[in-house]
């Protein structure tokens, strides 16, 4: 039958096969960048753990010599043995292991420790590292999803891959139902016809399946490459990816792509060959309904076309439901997450960048260093390009606050009544909250006690009276008021401070002042522990009392503010010189607010080209489905257009009633998904406690309106294309057809 | 009063050595009213006389008037529209539009131009027709009998100058194709339609009060019977 019927058929009829070719080359382009994809996020986290842990598969942990190690050595399977001079100290030797054969790692390492006398508990496996290889041992139980993952996203890509294109092959087969009745009339077999459907379906997807593997395979490199772009190496713990591929990931993907297509091919091959010659020469493959429908809404739009396209969309439901689905699903996606994306950005803008824009430049985190015997603060505040720079540290206390001392604003809300009990205790002479202490440089602290105008003086704290009303859940717009009561000050006002954990331990430190007014510091006071009463004070004053209370943290942190408007360029050298002052005898890190907010800007932005193109995604599986279904159904519809042609309909009636399926298609996704998105966007603006105005202001309107045209001028195209194919019509001809019933 | 008239009415098919002539040289006068018959064997181009009369194909010669058109100078818009209003055409195979009503079905023509039904003359064609209790059916939920008598009524439905039924009795029983001729013949009498019958069936044709016949493309006989 190949010979002598489809190699003629499938030369003569290349159009009406174009679907079908379409459809093998968009599965196999998503399902070799799906896995090439997979292969170099694969490699990436390799690479990583190479990086992080080290490349080695088993280590042992002892005393051991040279000759322990040549024993190692020469284990059989052993590929070398190094001795990690990091991890080793005068009393134990860390000696990694690598393998030839990875899979009896398990079993091979416990013989080599039994060898050189070092008991099992000495012995330490890379889990994470074998796991990529997938060897697994059971006392391993961290979940290890990479592959799992892939699998299971393989799955779903290859099941709605075959979803979409096992119509496309149906739409095309089906057109030929008639002819192949005829076949089965002279004695075809239906083992013969489904031979001969699923040869012409191989001879039609072998140069798309060729050609899609490898633009997938260019496609996922040149992904790889743009996160190089976006992401950078500047974000702590990714490194630059370096994109490869695999000829096993190339023979793996062309087994999947094959296999996706030969189902699909086969389903609608197998129905066909079933039916009897006379169910297959009477079936037109023209679109019909089982139960009456009617089209009330869109017959009042577009009148009596409009009511013949409702009733078309109807009964190709089953054919266009994948590409309902995914463009509902990549519209929805693509809206939420422009949203979602934009309430975040402005949110992060507000709260920190634009709120801490006038208070820090560069933060350095000084480890294990105590702000009272810190003595770099004056070579600091030399540095050129500098305007102002504070040393603090925090420490944690607790304070008791009696009955009497509530204000009458916080007693408004409920007093403590709505405390959480991990965060204040109810005793008998009060409430013990918790007392952060802000350690600042005595420098910085009488800066501090002139700006909030009290005189200027290092022996006692300032306290910042201030509670939120915790009844308003609105983070956004919070109401303070007073904490304590009328606070005094003097000689006489003092707070006593209680070690945390240990409340009989106290220090009693005069209190300067009771404000509202905090130091510039990128700080954040009181946002999980509403009831926190917050103590500053200097570092000479914690010299003094830090034996009583402790509960200091053991890093210090400076907070540098550059000149107004500084660069980033600027800003790079105000941090390089801070590294300069303090490496030599600190260990620091340090964070520079420019460059955090490119960072910041970077990652949205990788984040939104990750799940845009996911959306693409989705959305080109639609349109995919919409073309192979317009580009497959010409014959049919051919058909149903000369009948109306028959009965008085004009060419522009007809493309009236084309342009109606079309409209529908494409407008229905974003009916269906924009009052979700409304919804969806209402609630996080709700959870946000963000004003509609505000986030209008900067509503992603533009990316959604090309998303939402690039989908209507896909449809469009799909139906013009078929349009241009269907309109040719020879009615006389279409008539003379007997089967037109 | 003369309704449809073909002056040497030529159509040829192909081109080169592969030409085959439908139809050589026709010449036709109907006038209103008349209930003519077109017989003639397989392949003696009466269909393709058919398809030129209802305006869906193209002579390659020669001149036909209908209701005062001349269907050689139509455009394809133009041929729709005098399809839809002038002529009504009842196929072998009914031709009904499956995804629509019966009721729908019906007033498509009139549906197409936006215009309501004369619901006095609706009701009298469906119920002569018989098909009052299944307007709300769908065509694939009726016997052929029934669709061919929905197709017979949304011929009728404009009242056409002319209404064309090809083989209308061809894929029907004995009883149904009865049925049928009784409808036109009741049709032509009652409405005064013009009508002209295709068939190879020449017991049907004699219902008929003028008989032609049609071979090689030619008219060999044009017969009153009464």
């Amino acid at each position: 039958m190949w010979k002598d019927y489809s190699a003629d058929f499938l030369k003569n009829n290349r159009s009406s096969s174009l679907s079908v070719r379409i459809a093998a080359f968009i599965s196999a382009l998503l399902l070799s960048l799906l896995c090439g994809l997979f292969y170099n996020a694969w490699k990436y986290e390799v690479e990583r753990i190479q990086q992080e842990e080290g490349g080695w598969h088993s280590r042992i942990l002892g005393e051991f010599g040279e000759e322990d190690i040549e024993t190692v050595k020469n284990f059989a399977n052993v590929k070398d043995a190094l001795v990690n001079k990091k991890g080793s100290d005068s009393t134990e030797l860390v000696l990694d292991i690598y393998f030839d054969d990875m899979d009896s790692v398990f079993s091979d390492t416990p013989h080599i420790a039994q060898q050189i006398r070092v008991p099992s508990e000495k012995i330490v496996y890379n889990y994470e590292l074998l796991a990529m290889y997938l060897v697994r041992d059971s006392s391993d139980t961290a979940p290890r999803l990479l592959f799992p993952m892939f699998i299971l996203i393989t799955l779903g890509a290859s099941f709605s891959l075959i979803v979409i294109i096992h119509n496309s092959f149906a739409v095309s087969m089906n057109a030929r139902i008639h002819q192949f009745g005829i076949f089965s009339s002279i004695g075809a077999t239906p083992k013969q016809i489904k031979t001969c459907l699923l040869q012409e379906a191989a001879a039609l997807c072998t140069v798309p399946i060729l050609a899609g593997n490898l633009l997938g395979i260019a496609g996922s490199m040149g992904l790889m490459q743009l996160s190089n772009i976006l992401l950078g190496s500047d974000i702590p713990g990714r490194h630059e990816v370096v994109p490869g591929y695999h000829p096993l990931v190339l023979v793996l993907t062309l087994l999947v792509s094959v296999l996706t297509i030969w189902i699909s091919a086969w389903l609608p091959a197998r129905n066909l060959s079933k039916l009897t010659p006379l169910q297959a020469i009477r079936n037109t493959g023209e679109l019909q309904l089982k139960r009456r429908k009617n089209s009330h809404f869109l017959s009042l739009l577009f009148g009596v076309e409009g009511e013949l396209a409702g009733n078309a969309l109807k009964a190709q439901r089953k054919a266009l439901r994948t590409a309902s689905l995914s463009l509902i699903s990549a519209l929805m996606a693509f809206m939420v997450m422009q949203c979602f994306f934009t309430l975040s950005r402005i949110s992060t803008r507000e709260t920190y960048f634009e709120r801490y824009q006038e208070v820090w430049d560069v933060m350095v985190t000084v480890k294990d260093a105590d702000v009272d015997t810190f003595e770099e603060m004056e070579r600091i505040q030399g540095i050129n390009g500098l305007e102002n720079a504070v040393i603090y540290q925090k420490a944690m206390a607790k304070r008791m606050i009696t009955g009497e001392e509530i204000s009458e604003e916080m007693k408004s809300f409920g007093g403590f009544s709505h405390a959480p009990g991990n965060y204040v205790t109810q005793t008998d002479g009060g409430w013990l909250v918790d007392a952060p202490i802000i350690i600042l440089d005595d420098n910085s602290f009488l800066a501090y006690c002139e700006q909030i105008g009290i005189a200027q003086q290092l022996h006692g704290a300032v306290i910042l009276n201030q509670i939120r009303d915790v009844t308003n859940p609105d983070f956004r717009h919070p109401d303070f008021m007073p904490y304590i009561k009328a606070p005094g000050t003097g000689e006489n006002a003092a707070s006593i401070l209680r070690q945390s954990g240990n409340e009989e331990m106290t220090a009693r430190i005069p209190v300067l002042a009771y404000t509202e007014k905090v130091p510039v510091l990128r700080e954040e006071y009181a946002t999980l522990n509403y009831y926190e009463l917050v103590h500053f004070i200097p570092a000479a004053l914690w010299k003094e009392i830090k034996g009583q209370i402790g509960g200091v943290e053991k890093d210090s942190y400076i907070r540098v503010l550059g000149k107004e408007n500084a660069s980033l360029e600027e800003l790079n050298m105000l941090q390089d010189e801070l590294g300069q002052i303090l490496s030599g005898k600190y260990t620091i890190e340090s964070e520079n607010r420019i460059r955090e907010y490119e960072i910041n800007n970077k990652q949205i932005q990788g984040m939104m080209a990750i799940f845009g193109g996911f959306c693409i995604l989705l959305a080109i599986i639609g349109i995919g489905n919409v073309f192979s279904n317009t580009l497959g159904f010409v014959r049919q519809r051919k058909r149903e257009f000369a009948r109306y042609m028959s009965i008085g309909m004009t060419p522009k009636e007809l493309r009236k009633m084309f342009c109606t399926e079309a409209l529908v298609i494409a407008g229905k996704p974003i009916l269906i998904s924009l009052p979700l998105v409304i919804i969806a966007t209402g609630y996080m603006l709700k959870a946000s406690y963000m004003g509609v105005g505000e986030f209008m202001a900067e509503a992603p309107v533009t990316p959604i309106l090309l998303f939402m045209l690039a989908i209507l001028g896909s449809v469009a195209l799909a139906y013009y294309l078929a349009w241009r194919n269907v309109r040719k019509i020879s009615l006389a001809e279409v008539l003379r057809d007997d089967t037109m019933m | 009063m003369e309704i449809l008239k073909c002056e040497g009415v030529r159509k040829v098919y192909g081109s080169g050595g592969n030409q085959v002539t439908a139809l050589n040289g026709i010449e036709l006068s109907v006038s209103k009213g008349e209930f003519v018959a077109i017989v003639g064997a397989s392949g003696s181009g009466k269909s393709t006389l058919l398809h030129i009369l209802g305006s869906v194909d193209k002579p390659t010669e020669g001149k036909v008037m209908i209701d005062g058109t001349d269907l050689s100078k139509l455009n394809q818009t133009e041929a729709a529209i005098f399809r839809r209003r002038k002529v009504g055409i009842v196929y072998q195979f009914y031709n009904l539009i499956p995804t629509l009503t019966v009721r729908k079905n019906i007033l498509m023509p009139l549906a197409l131009d936006k215009k309501k039904p004369n619901q006095e003359y609706f009701e009298k064609v469906v119920n002569s027709l018989g098909i009052a209790e299944k307007l709300d059916a769908l065509p694939s939920q009726l016997s052929g009998g029934q669709q061919q008598r929905v197709a017979i009524a949304r011929s009728l439905i404009y009242r056409p100058a002319l209404l064309l039924a090809d083989e209308p009795t061809g894929n029907l029983d004995q009883k149904n194709s009865k049925e049928i001729i009784d409808m036109l013949k009741l049709s032509n009498r009652n409405l005064e339609q013009t009508i002209l019958l295709i068939t190879h069936d020449e017991k049907v044709a004699l219902e008929a009060e003028r008989i032609i016949t049609v071979e090689d493309g030619c008219i060999i006989s044009d017969e009153r019977r009464r």
